[in-house]
């Protein structure tokens, strides 16, 4: 062969490699999860409209999880499910099969709605001083260390409603979520920043060799995200069992994990968890009713409180987010703030007032101290005769079937990517909600054996005259039951739609150890507001136009005139709904 | 048919050529000296992004989200990552006043001691917004050169303000590509 035929023959061995090279590139991409289209302006309410079903979730694509199975003839609680494993791929920073959470269920054939309380709980050693290192609290035993680690709940409590109440098998439920892991899926802006704002604590505990770091960095927007070892993990468990996670190998890679970073979690604490299914907190608003959560979810018993109040106050004459009404709705949250503090903790071994302090005679005690033009300053709990006793009553996802059955889900892994602590070739995140204990080896809620930390979390159904109305929750820490009453004030006094009502500007205020915090508003509130509230004496934090610091609501709302179903899904985060 | 095939070639070796050029168009001196001290301004979570890119260009480096001048001591250039997290003050026990303030005495120190400034901007269009245009606005101009990952300038503030104080500026796409401009800015300790 010539010089020239070599010299052509080698470049066109180098064209064939690339072109290779580039399909491969291609044929990846292809491969990889199309999100679906959401509008343009993801901040313009929009509303998510079906007939039969509905599923609302912090990500498109586990929402698209949950359609796929109610479209398969699934009920609303295997729905839920399957977007619950779905949002552990898709949106694992929030939530996952590391942490725990709540569920609430309403059964349409019954007229009857039930709790599962799914919530994590201490590691049996644990005791109240837990976190002091040489007579200080050391945070970062808080965030980013095995002590920060609690018995994970979700895959037990996910598998308990299932199997009650759910229709369909586990490997069903998890297939879409083993997809989503496996083949990737493009970056958010979302998940990017979020990924940037915990980079630290990934570098600390994940390390820069785990998927949650791209090639050591976080992930920018549009790169693609696959956790091939979470697929693995999940296809583990549908074919070995749940039972492997509490009690076989996935729980000694658990164990070991928390150990190695300095946690003090045994076999015997996975081994021994178990979810707890409970009656409903119940309360009312004017025609209203709402079912939430029992403590330690507080979030149920906080917006009740806040509504109580709420209903005594001229509330539409003052305007929606009038610095009346903020000013008010402050106020009222500094009290209930104060009675957090005092009282919650885990029912199962300190008692709650539960019945007094979501009665009406309490909201009307506390109505009659908050000053229309004035901070008081000062909010001290609220006090009960005689001894208390709860036992005659003992990232959020909604999904509605065509029966009507709906499910409220809550759940977390605390912090975003929770502890940063992954078991060994598993691809999910341990929470670090043991940072929800109190401080505080004297509160009601300090760490101590089995105990479950106190949660903010509110998931919630309504009904107006006993027909299905509205079902909501909320991320967001201690913002969740604040955000989630302002929503239901947003539709039932304002008269705006459910997504309308998700996107309208928010504020937060809370008071510890009985003073009052700085108001926290999102910048879309007017610069007059503001004036006015500092007039009366309140500091003010302006916060971004749409912060994520107050939460990622999503609901479902049933227009029952109409016929239609309603899904509202939070832009704040990458909220999403699918209908049919 | 050789012919094509040899023109698509020629076609194809321009266009990696011209990419690989592009890069080198800036003109990136090393204009600043080592150890460097790395600090943010605004308490954002991008400080620990630098502080790898620096590992990885294998300079000598110290991070402090907190620094003041104490911590000016032998210190050849300082490293500001802009931009604000509420979170990080909060967590700092700092309110932006603060914040602006220990900036500031940076600053002031910084300027008797002729240590140059190498700002970077890394959070990308998601750490830009009122609070963190504060901090650019006001400490910006004090920068010898600024790295910016380039959708945190899509509105060309970086620009603006670069082009009046006559600080060269360098985009990037994406965090990872900070690194190369990162290692040419600093003369090697040889």
């Amino acid at each position: 062969m010539t010089k020239k035929g070599v010299f052509l023959q080698r470049k066109f061995a180098v064209v064939l490699i690339s072109s290779l090279l580039l399909t491969s590139v291609f044929s990846c991409q292809r491969r990889q999860i199309k999100i679906p289209e959401l509008p343009s302006d993801r901040h313009q309410p929009y509303n998510f409209i079906g007939q039969k079903g509905m599923v609302v979730a912090a990500h498109p694509l586990a929402a698209e999880a949950g359609l796929e199975i109610l479209k398969k003839g699934g009920n609303a609680v295997d729905a839920a499910i399957a977007t619950a494993f779905a949002l552990n791929a898709a949106e694992p920073f929030a939530s996952g099969i590391g942490g725990g959470g709540f569920m609430v269920i309403f059964l349409a054939k019954e007229k009857k709605v039930t709790i599962i309380n799914f919530r994590e709980k201490a590691p049996s050693q644990a005791f109240p001083e837990l976190f002091v290192d040489k007579g200080k609290i050391n945070e970062q035993w808080r965030r980013s260390h095995g002590l920060a680690v609690a018995v994970p709940g979700a895959l037990a409590g996910w598998a308990y409603a299932l199997r009650k109440y759910g229709t369909k098998e586990l490997y069903e439920v998890m297939q879409r979520g083993i997809d989503i892991a496996e083949k990737g899926f493009a970056v958010s802006k979302t998940f990017s920043k979020i990924n940037k704002d915990e980079y630290e604590k990934l570098l600390l505990t994940a390390g820069t060799t785990s998927c949650y770091l791209n090639e050591g960095f976080p992930y920018e927007p549009g790169d693609l995200f696959r956790n091939p070892e979470l697929a693995r993990t999940f296809r583990f468990i549908s074919s070995k069992g749940v039972q492997e996670f509490y009690k076989g190998e996935l729980a000694r890679k658990i164990v070991s994990a928390v150990k190695d970073n300095g946690g003090i979690m045994t076999p015997e604490d996975l081994a021994l968890y178990e979810p707890v299914e409970q009656c409903p907190l119940k309360g009312t608003y004017k025609d209203y009713t709402l079912y939430s959560i029992r403590p330690p979810g507080s979030g149920g018993l906080h917006i009740i409180q806040l509504l109580n109040i709420i209903e005594n106050w001229p509330i539409r004459k003052w305007g929606h987010n009038s610095p009346s009404y903020i000013h008010h709705f402050s106020e009222a949250l500094c009290f209930v703030f104060a009675d957090r503090d005092h009282y919650l903790g885990d029912p199962d071994f300190i008692s709650i007032p539960v019945i007094p302090l979501t009665s009406k005679q309490y909201a009307a005690q506390i109505v009659s101290k908050i000053k229309s033009n004035l901070m008081l300053g000062y909010y001290p709990f609220g006090k009960f005769n005689g001894k208390q006793n709860d036992k005659e009553n003992t990232t959020h996802l909604c999904t509605m079937d065509k029966e009507g059955n709906i499910v409220s889900l809550s759940q977390s892994i605390n912090d975003f990517f929770g502890s940063g602590i992954i078991p060994e070739n598993t691809g999910f995140l341990l929470n670090n909600h043991m940072r929800d204990f109190s401080t505080d080896p004297n509160s009601p809620n300090a760490p101590r054996p089995n105990r479950r930390p106190v949660s903010s979390m509110g998931p919630l159904i309504m009904f107006k005259k006993e027909k299905p109305f509205l079902a909501l929750g909320s991320p967001g820490g201690t913002r969740i039951f604040p955000s989630l009453t302002q929503i239901i004030i947003n539709i039932i006094e304002f008269g705006m739609s459910l997504d309308e009502a998700i996107e309208s500007p928010r504020f937060f205020n809370y008071s510890s150890r009985g003073k009052a915090q700085n108001i926290s508003l999102e910048s879309r509130i007017p610069q007059t507001t503001i004036n006015s509230l500092e007039a009366i004496g309140h500091e003010v934090i302006i916060r971004e136009a749409f912060d994520k610091y107050f939460g990622g609501a999503q609901g479902i709302m049933i227009l029952q005139a109409k016929k239609i179903i309603h899904g509202g899904a939070d832009s704040r985060r990458d909220g999403s709904g699918a209908g049919y | 048919m050789k012919k094509i095939l040899i023109a698509a070639l020629l076609v194809f070796s321009l266009l990696i050529i011209e990419a690989f050029t592009q890069g080198k168009k800036e003109g990136v001196l090393s204009i600043f000296e080592q150890p460097i001290l790395i600090t943010s301004a605004g308490q954002n979570a991008e400080v620990h992004l630098a502080s790898v890119l620096a590992k990885r260009a294998e300079l000598t480096s110290t991070l402090s989200k907190n620094a003041t001048v104490k911590d000016l001591e032998n210190i050849k250039t300082i490293v500001v990552v802009l931009g604000t997290s509420l979170k990080g003050l909060g967590a700092a026990g700092l309110n932006m006043a603060q914040e602006k303030e220990r900036i500031n005495l940076l600053v002031e120190e910084a300027h008797k001691k002729n240590i140059p400034f190498l700002f970077l901007h890394l959070g990308g269009e998601a750490r830009r917004g009122k609070l963190s245009d504060e901090f650019i606005n006001m400490f910006l101009p004090h920068a010898k050169m600024v790295i910016v990952v380039k959708s945190g300038n899509k509105d060309g503030l970086f620009n603006k303000i670069c082009d009046k104080h006559d600080i060269h500026l360098i985009e990037v796409e994406r965090t990872v590509n900070a690194l190369e401009p990162f290692k040419q800015v600093f003369i090697s300790k040889e």
